[in-house]
């Protein structure tokens, strides 16, 4: 199995107790495990019951597990200040504001947050030297899937950017043909070095989530998260990204055979309809279920996340290969 | 012998006359081909190299024309650095009133 495991899913199909589930069978099974969780409505704290932050911290009472949550708001703040700085530092007094109002701008936009949230889960991967497995909860479906294409476009969009650069530099090297400086030089030109290392940035992220990275979906039985998982499938397939396996979460437990009351009706009608679904689920996709939950009366927290981990039917062993940080 | 040192002294002999002409002529055409050829041809180029800044810039900072754009936070970090750039391209942009009349720049009638 990967160094690298990402839970994905439709919101509410509980993504945070399957990879919280699996991060647990792998700390089980002898392996330094870091659950991360990317969502912006954070439940990881709850279900180990303990407040987690933005750095890896030991989950009270189990050996070789850690958790974190990513705040991609703090993150946007951070690159803001860093940005701020360097202004500081470079540009005269009388301009720092015209730019800055630019950079405010440009950590507004929409794409700001999920820019910042790639950053950090790219940074979490580079640090994770420590760790045999990290388990990464991710945001709902939609969100999921634009991070995990970023890479890919952005390397293409800094690539053009890169040419641009090194056009105008060297049509301005050779309009000073003869005896003038040139307006600006190939050579140490701290554009064309950020764009450089940005790009690499890029390649780094690419290259782990290609090779280094398995994809589970969480999927509840009903129609709705059904067809959800089919278009992630494929949208994750689209950009290279195979889907390994599907957990079914939230099976509804049939009534006993002597039980004919309403709600054992109830129940068995609901659970011909899963049946059925789950019969799409398995028949009419290639991954194969790798876990089928059913539904729980009380949170799954504690002793139960061992229980859920029991019925996970995804291997732990670690990567044959761990990749190598660059 | 005396009528010549008087001339020597007051008057350049003809060869001396002959170079200081050719050296005027030689900075007259200089400055008459760097006008006419080269200086138009530098210009040309410089104004290319605007041009081709000019797109990098509105690449990077879309925004700033109430363009969204995705990787503006990315761009956001290059700002410090293209100080000079900004404001020029800025001027530029709302100086341009149409391609004409920037490729019409250069001719100077």
């Amino acid at each position: 199995m990967e160094k690298f495991v990402f839970f994905g899913g439709k919101g509410g199909v509980g993504k945070t107790t399957m990879s919280a589930a699996y991060a647990v069978k792998c700390a089980d099974a002898g392996l330094d495990t870091l659950v991360v969780s990317t969502d912006p409505a954070h439940s990881t704290s709850d279900v180990f019951d303990q407040q987690l932050g933005d750095e890896p911290q030991a989950v009270e009472g189990r050996d070789g597990l850690w958790a974190m949550e990513i705040d991609p708001d703090e993150e946007v703040e951070h690159h803001l200040m860093e940005t701020k700085r360097a202004l500081g530092d470079q540009v005269s007094a009388a301009l720092v504001n015209e730019i800055d109002r630019q950079i405010e701008m440009a950590h507004q936009t929409p794409g700001a947050y999920e820019a910042a949230l790639f950053d950090r889960f790219v940074d979490v991967m580079r640090s994770s030297g420590d760790f045999d497995r990290v388990v990464f909860d991710t945001s709902p479906t939609g969100g999921t899937l634009r991070l995990l294409g970023l890479p890919e476009f952005l390397e293409g969009w800094i690539d053009r950017l890169r040419r641009k650069r090194e056009q105008s530099i060297d049509l301005y090297e050779k309009a000073a043909i003869g005896n003038t400086e040139p307006r600006r030089v190939m050579d140490g030109d701290p554009i064309l070095a950020r764009l450089r290392e940005r790009k690499q940035f890029f390649e780094y992220a690419g290259r782990m989530l290609r090779e280094h990275t398995a994809f589970f979906l969480v999927v509840n039985p009903d129609e709705l998260s059904v067809r959800e998982t089919r278009r992630a499938a494929e949208g994750l397939a689209d950009r290279g990204l195979a889907v390994r396996g599907l957990a079914v979460n939230r099976l509804t437990p049939s009534p006993d055979d002597d039980e004919h009351g309403r709600g054992a009706r109830y129940l068995r009608d609901r659970v011909a309809t899963e049946r059925a679904h789950l019969r799409t689920l398995r028949e009419e996709f290639d991954q194969p279920v790798v876990a089928e939950i059913e539904t729980r009366v009380e949170e799954v927290r504690g002793d139960f996340l061992t229980e859920v981990a029991a019925e996970l039917d995804i291997e732990t062993a670690p990567p044959a290969d761990p990749p190598t940080p660059d | 012998m005396s009528e010549d040192g008087d001339h020597g002294g007051d008057e350049p002999t003809l060869s001396d006359r002959i170079d200081g002409f050719l050296a005027a002529l030689r900075e007259w055409a200089a400055g008459l081909y760097h006008g006419l050829v080269t200086h138009p041809a530098y210009e040309k180029i410089e104004k290319a190299a605007e041009d081709a800044e000019d797109t990098f810039m509105l690449a990077c900072f879309p925004d700033a024309f109430g363009i969204p754009s995705p990787v503006s936070y990315y761009t956001a970090e290059l700002l410090p650095y293209l100080e000079s750039e900004f404001e020029a391209w800025e001027r530029r942009m709302w100086d341009r009133g149409s391609m004409l009349e920037r490729k019409g720049e250069q001719y100077h009638f």
